[in-house]
Protein backbone atom coordinates (compact mmCIF):
# COMPACT_ATOMS: atom_id res chain seq x y z
CA UNK A 1 0.00 0.00 0.00
CA UNK A 2 1.25 3.21 -1.06
CA UNK A 3 1.14 6.35 1.24
CA UNK A 4 1.19 8.77 -1.83
CA UNK A 5 -2.10 11.11 -1.33
CA UNK A 6 -2.17 11.11 -5.51
CA UNK A 7 -2.66 7.23 -5.53
CA UNK A 8 -4.86 6.63 -2.77
CA UNK A 9 -7.38 9.26 -4.27
CA UNK A 10 -7.06 8.34 -7.52
CA UNK A 11 -7.49 4.28 -6.11
CA UNK A 12 -10.48 5.91 -4.60
CA UNK A 13 -12.36 7.06 -7.39
CA UNK A 14 -11.12 3.82 -9.39
CA UNK A 15 -12.71 1.87 -6.88
CA UNK A 16 -15.76 3.58 -7.05
CA UNK A 17 -16.02 3.40 -10.76
CA UNK A 18 -15.31 -0.27 -10.82
CA UNK A 19 -18.39 -0.95 -8.03
CA UNK A 20 -20.67 1.27 -10.73
CA UNK A 21 -19.54 -1.42 -13.71
CA UNK A 22 -20.38 -4.42 -11.41
CA UNK A 23 -24.02 -2.78 -10.39
CA UNK A 24 -24.70 -1.64 -13.86
CA UNK A 25 -23.95 -5.17 -15.60
CA UNK A 26 -25.82 -6.89 -12.47
CA UNK A 27 -29.12 -4.81 -12.73
CA UNK A 28 -29.00 -5.19 -16.88
CA UNK A 29 -28.86 -9.14 -16.28
CA UNK A 30 -31.41 -9.13 -13.22
CA UNK A 31 -33.27 -6.37 -14.32
CA UNK A 32 -33.67 -6.75 -18.08
CA UNK A 33 -32.23 -10.12 -19.49
CA UNK A 34 -34.36 -11.75 -17.00
CA UNK A 35 -37.32 -10.71 -17.72
CA UNK A 36 -37.30 -10.84 -20.97
CA UNK A 37 -36.14 -14.58 -21.08
CA UNK A 38 -38.95 -15.29 -18.48
CA UNK A 39 -41.74 -13.38 -20.96
CA UNK A 40 -40.47 -15.31 -23.78
CA UNK A 41 -40.09 -18.58 -22.09
CA UNK A 42 -42.16 -19.99 -24.65
CA UNK A 43 -41.04 -18.60 -27.47
CA UNK A 44 -37.58 -20.40 -27.71
CA UNK A 45 -37.36 -23.63 -29.41
CA UNK A 46 -34.66 -24.57 -27.06
CA UNK A 47 -36.01 -23.41 -23.53
CA UNK A 48 -32.60 -25.55 -22.47
CA UNK A 49 -30.27 -23.12 -24.21
CA UNK A 50 -31.91 -19.74 -22.94
CA UNK A 51 -31.44 -21.54 -19.13
CA UNK A 52 -27.90 -22.20 -20.13
CA UNK A 53 -27.23 -19.00 -21.49
CA UNK A 54 -28.45 -16.99 -18.69
CA UNK A 55 -27.03 -18.91 -15.93
CA UNK A 56 -23.44 -18.86 -17.80
CA UNK A 57 -23.69 -14.84 -18.44
CA UNK A 58 -24.24 -14.71 -14.81
CA UNK A 59 -20.97 -16.81 -13.88
CA UNK A 60 -19.27 -15.21 -16.31
CA UNK A 61 -20.15 -11.75 -14.44
CA UNK A 62 -20.29 -13.05 -10.62
CA UNK A 63 -16.24 -14.21 -11.64
CA UNK A 64 -15.41 -10.59 -13.41
CA UNK A 65 -16.81 -8.85 -10.69
CA UNK A 66 -15.11 -10.68 -7.97
CA UNK A 67 -11.49 -10.84 -10.06
CA UNK A 68 -11.88 -7.03 -10.18
CA UNK A 69 -13.14 -6.13 -7.00
CA UNK A 70 -10.48 -8.69 -5.16
CA UNK A 71 -7.79 -7.51 -7.61
CA UNK A 72 -7.28 -10.99 -9.07
CA UNK A 73 -5.51 -12.16 -11.94
CA UNK A 74 -5.32 -11.11 -15.10
CA UNK A 75 -4.83 -13.99 -17.07
CA UNK A 76 -8.77 -14.91 -16.68
CA UNK A 77 -9.81 -11.75 -18.96
CA UNK A 78 -10.07 -13.59 -22.40
CA UNK A 79 -11.42 -17.16 -21.00
CA UNK A 80 -14.16 -15.05 -19.40
CA UNK A 81 -14.72 -13.32 -22.67
CA UNK A 82 -15.03 -16.07 -24.71
CA UNK A 83 -17.41 -17.47 -22.08
CA UNK A 84 -19.60 -14.59 -22.75
CA UNK A 85 -19.46 -15.00 -26.47
CA UNK A 86 -21.04 -18.58 -25.69
CA UNK A 87 -24.11 -16.62 -24.09
CA UNK A 88 -23.82 -15.46 -27.96
CA UNK A 89 -24.25 -18.38 -29.45
CA UNK A 90 -26.54 -20.31 -26.81
CA UNK A 91 -29.04 -17.69 -26.97
CA UNK A 92 -28.86 -18.55 -31.22
CA UNK A 93 -29.33 -22.01 -30.34
CA UNK A 94 -32.14 -21.19 -28.12
CA UNK A 95 -34.33 -19.15 -30.62
CA UNK A 96 -33.00 -19.18 -34.25
CA UNK A 97 -35.65 -17.29 -36.07
CA UNK A 98 -35.59 -14.51 -33.25
CA UNK A 99 -31.96 -13.86 -33.80
CA UNK A 100 -32.01 -9.63 -33.88
CA UNK A 101 -36.10 -9.81 -31.95
CA UNK A 102 -36.12 -8.83 -28.23
CA UNK A 103 -35.79 -13.11 -26.55
CA UNK A 104 -32.12 -12.78 -27.93
CA UNK A 105 -30.83 -10.20 -25.40
CA UNK A 106 -27.30 -11.66 -25.52
CA UNK A 107 -26.22 -9.01 -28.12
CA UNK A 108 -25.61 -5.65 -26.07
CA UNK A 109 -25.33 -7.47 -22.78
CA UNK A 110 -22.53 -9.24 -23.31
CA UNK A 111 -20.53 -5.88 -23.82
CA UNK A 112 -21.44 -5.43 -20.19
CA UNK A 113 -19.79 -8.36 -18.67
CA UNK A 114 -16.85 -7.55 -21.24
CA UNK A 115 -17.02 -3.88 -19.33
CA UNK A 116 -15.82 -5.60 -15.99
CA UNK A 117 -13.69 -8.44 -17.62
CA UNK A 118 -11.49 -6.23 -19.11
CA UNK A 119 -11.41 -3.02 -16.81
CA UNK A 120 -8.17 -3.78 -15.84
CA UNK A 121 -6.58 -3.89 -19.52
CA UNK A 122 -6.16 -1.39 -22.83
CA UNK A 123 -9.60 -0.21 -24.18
CA UNK A 124 -8.45 -1.94 -27.42
CA UNK A 125 -9.30 -5.42 -25.85
CA UNK A 126 -13.31 -4.30 -25.31
CA UNK A 127 -13.41 -2.56 -28.63
CA UNK A 128 -12.15 -6.46 -29.67
CA UNK A 129 -14.14 -7.96 -27.69
CA UNK A 130 -16.97 -5.97 -29.34
CA UNK A 131 -15.75 -6.71 -32.76
CA UNK A 132 -15.93 -10.34 -32.18
CA UNK A 133 -19.43 -10.04 -30.56
CA UNK A 134 -20.61 -7.89 -34.13
CA UNK A 135 -19.34 -10.67 -36.13
CA UNK A 136 -20.92 -13.53 -34.60
CA UNK A 137 -24.65 -11.26 -35.01
CA UNK A 138 -23.62 -10.74 -38.65
CA UNK A 139 -22.84 -14.87 -38.87
CA UNK A 140 -25.60 -15.34 -37.30
CA UNK A 141 -27.95 -13.13 -38.94
CA UNK A 142 -26.42 -14.87 -42.42
CA UNK A 143 -26.95 -18.53 -41.28
CA UNK A 144 -30.39 -18.23 -40.14
CA UNK A 145 -31.11 -15.67 -43.08
CA UNK A 146 -32.27 -13.16 -41.52
CA UNK A 147 -31.00 -10.48 -43.97
CA UNK A 148 -33.84 -8.03 -44.39
CA UNK A 149 -33.34 -4.71 -44.03
CA UNK A 150 -35.65 -4.75 -41.11
CA UNK A 151 -33.60 -7.03 -39.55
CA UNK A 152 -30.19 -5.05 -40.30
CA UNK A 153 -31.43 -1.80 -39.22
CA UNK A 154 -32.50 -3.93 -35.72
CA UNK A 155 -28.90 -4.87 -35.56
CA UNK A 156 -27.22 -1.94 -35.95
CA UNK A 157 -29.78 -0.08 -33.62
CA UNK A 158 -29.19 -2.61 -30.69
CA UNK A 159 -25.17 -2.93 -31.39
CA UNK A 160 -24.44 0.82 -31.28
CA UNK A 161 -27.18 1.53 -28.78
CA UNK A 162 -25.02 -1.08 -26.30
CA UNK A 163 -21.63 -0.47 -27.57
CA UNK A 164 -21.72 3.67 -26.91
CA UNK A 165 -22.81 3.16 -23.50
CA UNK A 166 -20.14 0.51 -22.47
CA UNK A 167 -17.33 2.10 -24.52
CA UNK A 168 -18.58 5.63 -23.10
CA UNK A 169 -18.46 4.34 -19.73
CA UNK A 170 -15.61 2.65 -19.67
CA UNK A 171 -13.27 5.70 -21.55
CA UNK A 172 -15.28 7.85 -18.77
CA UNK A 173 -14.62 5.78 -15.59
CA UNK A 174 -10.36 5.64 -16.67
CA UNK A 175 -10.76 9.52 -17.34
CA UNK A 176 -12.38 10.18 -14.48
CA UNK A 177 -9.29 8.84 -12.93
CA UNK A 178 -6.11 10.12 -14.13
CA UNK A 179 -7.86 13.50 -13.41
CA UNK A 180 -8.58 13.00 -9.99
CA UNK A 181 -4.50 11.72 -9.92
CA UNK A 182 -3.80 14.97 -11.36
CA UNK A 183 -6.23 16.89 -9.06
CA UNK A 184 -4.55 14.98 -6.64
CA UNK A 185 -0.74 15.52 -7.40
CA UNK A 186 -1.43 18.96 -7.90
CA UNK A 187 -2.70 19.21 -3.94
CA UNK A 188 -0.20 17.74 -2.89
CA UNK A 189 2.50 19.86 -4.31
CA UNK A 190 0.44 22.65 -3.19
CA UNK A 191 0.68 21.10 0.44
CA UNK A 192 4.22 20.64 -0.06
CA UNK A 193 4.42 24.45 -0.76
CA UNK A 194 2.66 25.57 2.37
CA UNK A 195 4.64 23.20 4.43
CA UNK A 196 7.88 24.63 2.94
CA UNK A 197 6.72 27.94 3.65
CA UNK A 198 5.93 27.86 7.20
CA UNK A 199 8.96 25.92 7.77
CA UNK A 200 11.12 28.94 6.24
CA UNK A 201 8.31 31.82 8.22
CA UNK A 202 9.15 29.73 11.46
CA UNK A 203 13.48 29.62 10.93
CA UNK A 204 13.30 33.01 10.25
CA UNK A 205 11.33 34.03 13.56
CA UNK A 206 12.86 31.85 15.30
CA UNK A 207 16.20 33.91 14.25
CA UNK A 208 14.60 37.17 14.60
CA UNK A 209 13.55 36.34 18.30
CA UNK A 210 17.00 35.08 19.27
CA UNK A 211 18.36 38.24 17.28
CA UNK A 212 16.13 40.65 20.20
CA UNK A 213 17.48 37.83 23.19
CA UNK A 214 21.23 39.01 21.96
CA UNK A 215 19.95 42.17 21.71
CA UNK A 216 18.61 42.06 25.36
CA UNK A 217 21.45 40.23 26.42
CA UNK A 218 24.05 42.17 25.67
CA UNK A 219 22.99 45.36 24.16
CA UNK A 220 22.63 47.69 26.83
CA UNK A 221 25.95 46.58 28.99
CA UNK A 222 28.04 47.54 25.78
CA UNK A 223 26.57 50.89 25.56
CA UNK A 224 27.38 51.42 29.11
CA UNK A 225 30.97 50.15 28.76
CA UNK A 226 31.00 52.21 25.44
CA UNK A 227 29.64 55.49 27.42
CA UNK A 228 32.70 54.93 29.34
CA UNK A 229 31.22 52.67 32.30
CA UNK A 230 34.52 50.82 34.34
CA UNK A 231 35.30 47.77 33.40
CA UNK A 232 36.82 46.60 36.28
CA UNK A 233 33.90 47.31 38.65
CA UNK A 234 33.17 44.43 39.83
CA UNK A 235 29.15 44.98 38.86
CA UNK A 236 30.14 45.42 35.42
CA UNK A 237 32.03 42.20 35.62
CA UNK A 238 29.46 40.21 37.34
CA UNK A 239 27.16 41.51 34.19
CA UNK A 240 29.33 40.86 32.12
CA UNK A 241 29.76 37.18 32.85
CA UNK A 242 26.01 36.61 32.80
CA UNK A 243 25.92 37.87 29.79
CA UNK A 244 28.31 35.92 28.47
CA UNK A 245 26.65 32.94 30.03
CA UNK A 246 23.31 33.97 28.80
CA UNK A 247 24.83 33.61 25.37
CA UNK A 248 26.15 30.40 25.41
CA UNK A 249 22.91 29.34 26.72
CA UNK A 250 21.25 30.74 23.81
CA UNK A 251 23.94 28.82 21.58
CA UNK A 252 23.33 25.40 23.85
CA UNK A 253 19.42 25.74 23.34
CA UNK A 254 19.69 25.04 19.23
CA UNK A 255 21.94 21.96 19.86
CA UNK A 256 20.18 18.64 19.78
CA UNK A 257 21.60 16.56 22.51
CA UNK A 258 19.65 13.83 24.72
CA UNK A 259 19.57 16.55 28.07
CA UNK A 260 19.33 19.48 26.89
CA UNK A 261 18.68 21.46 30.80
CA UNK A 262 21.76 19.99 31.81
CA UNK A 263 23.71 21.21 28.37
CA UNK A 264 22.27 25.13 28.86
CA UNK A 265 23.50 24.53 32.75
CA UNK A 266 26.92 23.23 31.90
CA UNK A 267 27.36 25.71 28.88
CA UNK A 268 26.59 28.38 32.02
CA UNK A 269 29.00 26.47 34.01
CA UNK A 270 31.81 26.75 31.29
CA UNK A 271 31.96 30.59 31.44
CA UNK A 272 32.04 30.59 35.35
CA UNK A 273 34.98 28.10 34.91
CA UNK A 274 36.90 29.74 32.85
CA UNK A 275 36.70 32.99 35.04
CA UNK A 276 38.42 30.32 37.95
CA UNK A 277 35.34 29.32 39.16
CA UNK A 278 35.67 25.91 40.27
CA UNK A 279 32.11 24.41 39.77
CA UNK A 280 30.50 21.25 40.59
CA UNK A 281 27.29 19.68 38.87
CA UNK A 282 25.43 17.04 40.41
CA UNK A 283 22.55 15.74 38.44
CA UNK A 284 20.17 13.09 40.51
CA UNK A 285 17.41 11.29 38.80
CA UNK A 286 16.34 12.09 34.89
CA UNK A 287 14.82 15.09 33.70
CA UNK A 288 12.13 14.93 31.54
CA UNK A 289 11.58 16.97 28.55
CA UNK A 290 10.93 20.36 28.71
CA UNK A 291 10.09 23.17 26.73
CA UNK A 292 12.74 25.75 25.74
CA UNK A 293 10.99 28.62 27.74
CA UNK A 294 10.32 26.74 30.73
CA UNK A 295 14.24 25.49 30.71
CA UNK A 296 15.01 28.99 30.23
CA UNK A 297 12.95 30.13 33.16
CA UNK A 298 14.96 27.04 35.21
CA UNK A 299 18.74 28.17 34.56
CA UNK A 300 17.83 32.41 34.31
CA UNK A 301 18.18 32.55 38.30
CA UNK A 302 21.30 29.55 38.32
CA UNK A 303 23.30 31.40 35.33
CA UNK A 304 22.65 34.39 37.32
CA UNK A 305 24.12 33.08 40.68
CA UNK A 306 27.05 31.01 38.71
CA UNK A 307 28.04 34.24 37.20
CA UNK A 308 28.52 36.33 40.80
CA UNK A 309 30.57 33.23 42.23
CA UNK A 310 33.71 34.06 43.33
CA UNK A 311 35.84 30.89 43.33
CA UNK A 312 33.49 28.05 44.31
CA UNK A 313 29.90 27.23 42.58
CA UNK A 314 27.88 23.82 43.16
CA UNK A 315 24.92 23.44 41.38
CA UNK A 316 22.28 20.83 41.92
CA UNK A 317 19.95 18.93 39.67
CA UNK A 318 17.14 17.01 41.23
CA UNK A 319 14.16 16.01 38.71
CA UNK A 320 11.70 13.70 38.01
CA UNK A 321 8.65 13.72 35.59
CA UNK A 322 6.47 15.56 38.42
CA UNK A 323 9.29 18.05 39.51
CA UNK A 324 12.71 19.31 38.46
CA UNK A 325 14.39 21.58 40.79
CA UNK A 326 17.55 23.16 39.92
CA UNK A 327 20.29 24.78 42.82
CA UNK A 328 23.12 27.02 43.30
CA UNK A 329 25.12 27.56 46.38
CA UNK A 330 27.77 29.77 45.67
CA UNK A 331 29.90 32.20 47.25
CA UNK A 332 28.89 35.53 45.87
CA UNK A 333 27.40 38.72 46.36
CA UNK A 334 23.61 39.46 46.42
CA UNK A 335 22.25 39.40 42.97
CA UNK A 336 19.14 40.79 41.63
CA UNK A 337 16.58 37.94 40.65
CA UNK A 338 13.63 38.45 39.09
CA UNK A 339 10.82 36.03 39.36
CA UNK A 340 10.39 34.02 36.18
CA UNK A 341 7.37 32.78 34.83
CA UNK A 342 6.59 28.97 35.18
CA UNK A 343 9.26 28.23 38.04
CA UNK A 344 9.17 28.80 41.74
CA UNK A 345 12.18 30.85 42.63
CA UNK A 346 13.73 30.90 46.31
CA UNK A 347 16.80 32.20 47.48
CA UNK A 348 18.65 32.64 50.94
CA UNK A 349 21.81 33.60 52.35
CA UNK A 350 24.07 32.28 54.64
CA UNK A 351 27.32 34.58 55.38
CA UNK A 352 28.50 34.73 52.23
CA UNK A 353 27.33 32.16 50.99
CA UNK A 354 24.16 32.33 48.25
CA UNK A 355 21.70 30.00 47.87
CA UNK A 356 18.97 29.63 44.91
CA UNK A 357 16.67 27.16 43.63
CA UNK A 358 14.33 27.17 41.02
CA UNK A 359 12.01 24.77 41.07
CA UNK A 360 9.10 23.59 38.31
CA UNK A 361 6.25 21.57 39.51
CA UNK A 362 4.41 19.47 36.67
CA UNK A 363 1.19 17.92 36.06
CA UNK B 1 31.13 6.90 73.50
CA UNK B 2 33.98 6.55 75.78
CA UNK B 3 36.12 9.26 75.74
CA UNK B 4 38.97 7.70 73.51
CA UNK B 5 39.27 9.35 70.20
CA UNK B 6 37.66 6.90 67.19
CA UNK B 7 40.33 5.19 65.03
CA UNK B 8 40.56 5.47 61.84
CA UNK B 9 42.04 3.70 58.84
CA UNK B 10 42.76 5.24 55.44
CA UNK B 11 42.85 3.01 52.66
CA UNK B 12 43.55 5.50 49.41
CA UNK B 13 45.95 5.56 46.20
CA UNK B 14 46.76 9.17 46.40
CA UNK B 15 49.42 10.39 49.43
CA UNK B 16 48.43 13.57 49.17
CA UNK B 17 44.65 12.69 49.53
CA UNK B 18 45.93 10.63 52.57
CA UNK B 19 47.65 13.20 54.52
CA UNK B 20 44.44 16.21 53.48
CA UNK B 21 42.27 13.65 55.25
CA UNK B 22 44.81 13.49 58.23
CA UNK B 23 44.97 17.44 57.97
CA UNK B 24 41.22 17.58 58.70
CA UNK B 25 41.16 15.32 61.61
CA UNK B 26 43.71 16.29 63.53
CA UNK B 27 42.32 20.22 63.08
CA UNK B 28 39.08 19.23 64.46
CA UNK B 29 38.52 20.91 67.53
CA UNK B 30 37.31 18.10 69.53
CA UNK B 31 40.19 16.07 68.78
CA UNK B 32 37.48 13.37 68.29
CA UNK B 33 39.47 10.97 65.72
CA UNK B 34 42.93 9.73 65.07
CA UNK B 35 44.30 8.26 62.31
CA UNK B 36 46.03 4.74 63.09
CA UNK B 37 47.05 3.50 59.69
CA UNK B 38 46.99 3.84 56.22
CA UNK B 39 47.89 2.56 52.40
CA UNK B 40 47.12 1.94 48.94
CA UNK B 41 46.09 -1.90 49.51
CA UNK B 42 43.38 -3.08 51.69
CA UNK B 43 44.95 -6.23 52.68
CA UNK B 44 48.61 -4.30 53.54
CA UNK B 45 46.23 -2.00 55.95
CA UNK B 46 44.11 -4.36 57.23
CA UNK B 47 47.65 -6.03 58.35
CA UNK B 48 48.60 -2.88 59.87
CA UNK B 49 47.52 -1.32 63.07
CA UNK B 50 44.53 -0.29 61.03
CA UNK B 51 43.80 -3.88 61.36
CA UNK B 52 41.47 -3.39 64.31
CA UNK B 53 40.07 0.47 63.73
CA UNK B 54 37.13 1.35 64.33
CA UNK B 55 36.24 3.31 60.94
CA UNK B 56 37.71 2.49 57.88
CA UNK B 57 38.24 5.47 55.04
CA UNK B 58 38.03 3.38 51.42
CA UNK B 59 38.51 4.75 48.04
CA UNK B 60 36.84 3.12 45.94
CA UNK B 61 39.45 3.56 43.01
CA UNK B 62 42.85 2.01 44.40
CA UNK B 63 45.24 2.18 41.37
CA UNK B 64 44.11 0.64 37.64
CA UNK B 65 40.86 -1.19 40.19
CA UNK B 66 37.63 -0.15 41.38
CA UNK B 67 36.98 -2.19 44.48
CA UNK B 68 32.81 -1.83 44.67
CA UNK B 69 32.95 -5.45 45.47
CA UNK B 70 35.12 -5.58 48.17
CA UNK B 71 32.67 -3.16 50.24
CA UNK B 72 30.61 -6.22 51.06
CA UNK B 73 33.45 -8.30 52.19
CA UNK B 74 34.91 -5.68 54.52
CA UNK B 75 31.50 -5.14 56.07
CA UNK B 76 30.39 -8.54 56.18
CA UNK B 77 33.79 -9.13 58.62
CA UNK B 78 32.30 -6.10 60.75
CA UNK B 79 33.89 -3.39 59.78
CA UNK B 80 32.19 -0.17 59.83
CA UNK B 81 33.61 1.34 56.94
CA UNK B 82 33.12 4.90 55.00
CA UNK B 83 33.67 5.16 51.53
CA UNK B 84 35.02 8.17 50.61
CA UNK B 85 35.29 8.69 46.27
CA UNK B 86 34.68 10.52 43.47
CA UNK B 87 32.55 8.22 41.69
CA UNK B 88 29.43 9.91 43.35
CA UNK B 89 26.46 9.65 41.21
CA UNK B 90 23.68 7.66 42.61
CA UNK B 91 23.90 4.56 41.84
CA UNK B 92 27.34 4.34 42.61
CA UNK B 93 26.59 6.15 46.02
CA UNK B 94 23.11 3.12 46.08
CA UNK B 95 25.44 0.25 45.60
CA UNK B 96 27.78 0.81 48.88
CA UNK B 97 25.15 1.77 50.93
CA UNK B 98 23.63 -1.96 49.76
CA UNK B 99 26.74 -3.37 49.73
CA UNK B 100 26.32 -2.20 53.84
CA UNK B 101 29.02 0.92 53.56
CA UNK B 102 28.22 3.10 56.72
CA UNK B 103 28.16 6.03 55.13
CA UNK B 104 29.29 7.85 51.79
CA UNK B 105 31.49 11.01 51.33
CA UNK B 106 31.67 12.54 47.40
CA UNK B 107 35.26 14.03 47.11
CA UNK B 108 33.35 16.71 46.18
CA UNK B 109 31.61 17.71 49.49
CA UNK B 110 34.42 15.59 51.77
CA UNK B 111 36.00 18.46 54.07
CA UNK B 112 33.24 19.91 56.17
CA UNK B 113 32.05 16.78 56.67
CA UNK B 114 34.50 14.25 57.01
CA UNK B 115 34.72 14.08 60.96
CA UNK B 116 31.22 14.40 61.69
CA UNK B 117 30.64 11.50 59.30
CA UNK B 118 33.76 8.90 60.88
CA UNK B 119 32.44 9.87 64.40
CA UNK B 120 28.88 9.14 63.79
CA UNK B 121 29.44 6.07 62.16
CA UNK B 122 32.02 4.76 64.77
CA UNK B 123 29.09 5.07 67.42
CA UNK B 124 26.83 3.29 65.03
CA UNK B 125 24.56 6.31 64.14
CA UNK B 126 23.25 6.83 60.38
CA UNK B 127 25.17 9.54 58.89
CA UNK B 128 23.61 11.04 55.46
CA UNK B 129 26.27 13.44 53.70
CA UNK B 130 24.47 15.41 50.78
CA UNK B 131 25.50 13.18 48.30
CA UNK B 132 23.83 10.18 50.02
CA UNK B 133 20.82 12.87 50.41
CA UNK B 134 20.69 12.95 46.61
CA UNK B 135 20.72 9.26 45.80
CA UNK B 136 18.37 8.47 48.10
CA UNK B 137 16.13 11.25 46.45
CA UNK B 138 16.48 9.24 43.53
CA UNK B 139 15.65 5.98 44.70
CA UNK B 140 13.45 6.10 47.83
CA UNK B 141 9.61 7.02 47.09
CA UNK B 142 8.46 6.26 50.81
CA UNK B 143 9.76 9.28 52.18
CA UNK B 144 7.26 12.06 53.72
CA UNK B 145 7.10 15.34 52.13
CA UNK B 146 8.77 16.55 55.24
CA UNK B 147 11.88 14.31 55.05
CA UNK B 148 11.60 14.76 51.17
CA UNK B 149 11.86 18.14 51.59
CA UNK B 150 14.95 18.18 54.11
CA UNK B 151 16.75 16.02 51.80
CA UNK B 152 15.83 17.80 48.40
CA UNK B 153 17.76 21.20 51.00
CA UNK B 154 20.38 18.81 52.32
CA UNK B 155 21.72 17.75 48.96
CA UNK B 156 21.42 20.92 47.38
CA UNK B 157 23.10 22.94 50.62
CA UNK B 158 26.37 23.22 52.97
CA UNK B 159 25.34 23.17 56.43
CA UNK B 160 22.15 21.39 58.32
CA UNK B 161 21.89 24.23 59.89
CA UNK B 162 21.08 25.97 56.90
CA UNK B 163 18.18 23.34 55.63
CA UNK B 164 16.55 23.99 59.58
CA UNK B 165 16.54 27.54 58.92
CA UNK B 166 14.95 27.30 55.60
CA UNK B 167 12.68 24.59 56.64
CA UNK B 168 11.96 26.45 59.84
CA UNK B 169 12.92 23.84 62.16
CA UNK B 170 15.39 23.15 65.06
CA UNK B 171 18.91 21.86 63.36
CA UNK B 172 18.28 18.33 65.30
CA UNK B 173 14.81 17.95 63.67
CA UNK B 174 15.99 18.72 60.58
CA UNK B 175 19.19 16.04 61.07
CA UNK B 176 16.23 13.60 62.80
CA UNK B 177 14.44 13.60 59.63
CA UNK B 178 17.38 13.21 57.27
CA UNK B 179 18.73 10.13 59.13
CA UNK B 180 15.18 8.70 59.68
CA UNK B 181 15.18 8.68 55.32
CA UNK B 182 18.36 6.86 55.84
CA UNK B 183 16.66 4.39 58.10
CA UNK B 184 13.79 4.20 55.96
CA UNK B 185 15.64 3.41 53.20
CA UNK B 186 17.76 0.86 55.13
CA UNK B 187 14.83 -1.09 56.52
CA UNK B 188 13.45 -1.24 52.45
CA UNK B 189 15.91 -4.03 53.24
CA UNK B 190 18.75 -5.34 51.30
CA UNK B 191 21.43 -7.66 53.28
CA UNK B 192 24.01 -5.16 55.24
CA UNK B 193 25.51 -5.95 58.02
CA UNK B 194 26.21 -2.34 59.61
CA UNK B 195 22.31 -2.14 58.95
CA UNK B 196 21.26 -4.25 62.40
CA UNK B 197 23.23 -1.28 63.96
CA UNK B 198 20.60 1.05 62.50
CA UNK B 199 17.82 -1.32 63.73
CA UNK B 200 18.31 0.36 66.95
CA UNK B 201 17.87 3.23 66.00
CA UNK B 202 14.71 2.81 63.89
CA UNK B 203 13.32 1.58 66.84
CA UNK B 204 14.13 4.07 69.36
CA UNK B 205 12.18 6.22 66.47
CA UNK B 206 9.37 4.24 66.39
CA UNK B 207 9.66 3.26 62.57
CA UNK B 208 9.96 -0.70 63.47
CA UNK B 209 7.90 -2.08 65.83
CA UNK B 210 9.49 -4.98 67.85
CA UNK B 211 7.29 -7.59 66.19
CA UNK B 212 8.84 -6.72 62.96
CA UNK B 213 12.61 -7.84 64.55
CA UNK B 214 12.28 -11.18 63.05
CA UNK B 215 11.60 -10.57 59.90
CA UNK B 216 14.19 -7.85 59.78
CA UNK B 217 16.57 -10.47 60.93
CA UNK B 218 15.69 -13.12 59.18
CA UNK B 219 15.90 -10.84 55.79
CA UNK B 220 19.35 -9.48 56.94
CA UNK B 221 20.59 -13.01 57.39
CA UNK B 222 19.67 -14.37 53.41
Amino acid sequence: MTAEPSVVVAERYARGATVAAVVIAGFWHLGYDSVVTVANWGVYTRQWAAAVGWVLYLVVGVAGAVLLLRGGSRRWAWPLGVAALAVDVLLVLAAPAQVILPPNWAWGAVGWVAVIVFWRHRAAHLVAFLVADTALLVVSMVAVDAGSSQHVSRAIMVLLGAFTLQLGYNFGGHGLRTAAGWAARDSAARTEATARRAAAEAVAEDRAQRYRELHRATATLLAELAAGADPADPAIRRRAAAGAARLRRLMAETDDVPDPLLHELRAGADVAERRGVQVSLSVVGTVPQLPVDLRRALTEAPILGLSAARSVARVTVVASQQEVAVAVVADAPPVRLSQPRGVDLTHDRDGDQLWLETRWTGG
Amino acid sequence: MTGLPVTVGIIEDHPVVVDGVTTWINADPGQRAVVVGSGADVDEVLAGPAGAADVLLLDLHLGETVVVDRVAELCTAGRRVVVYSGMDDPDTILAVLEAGASAFLSKHEAGGHCVDTIVAVATDRPYVTPSVAGALLSEAPHLSAQERTALLLWFQSMSKASVARRMGLSEATVRQYIDRARVKYAKLGRPAPTKTALLARAIEDGLIRADEIREYRSHAAE
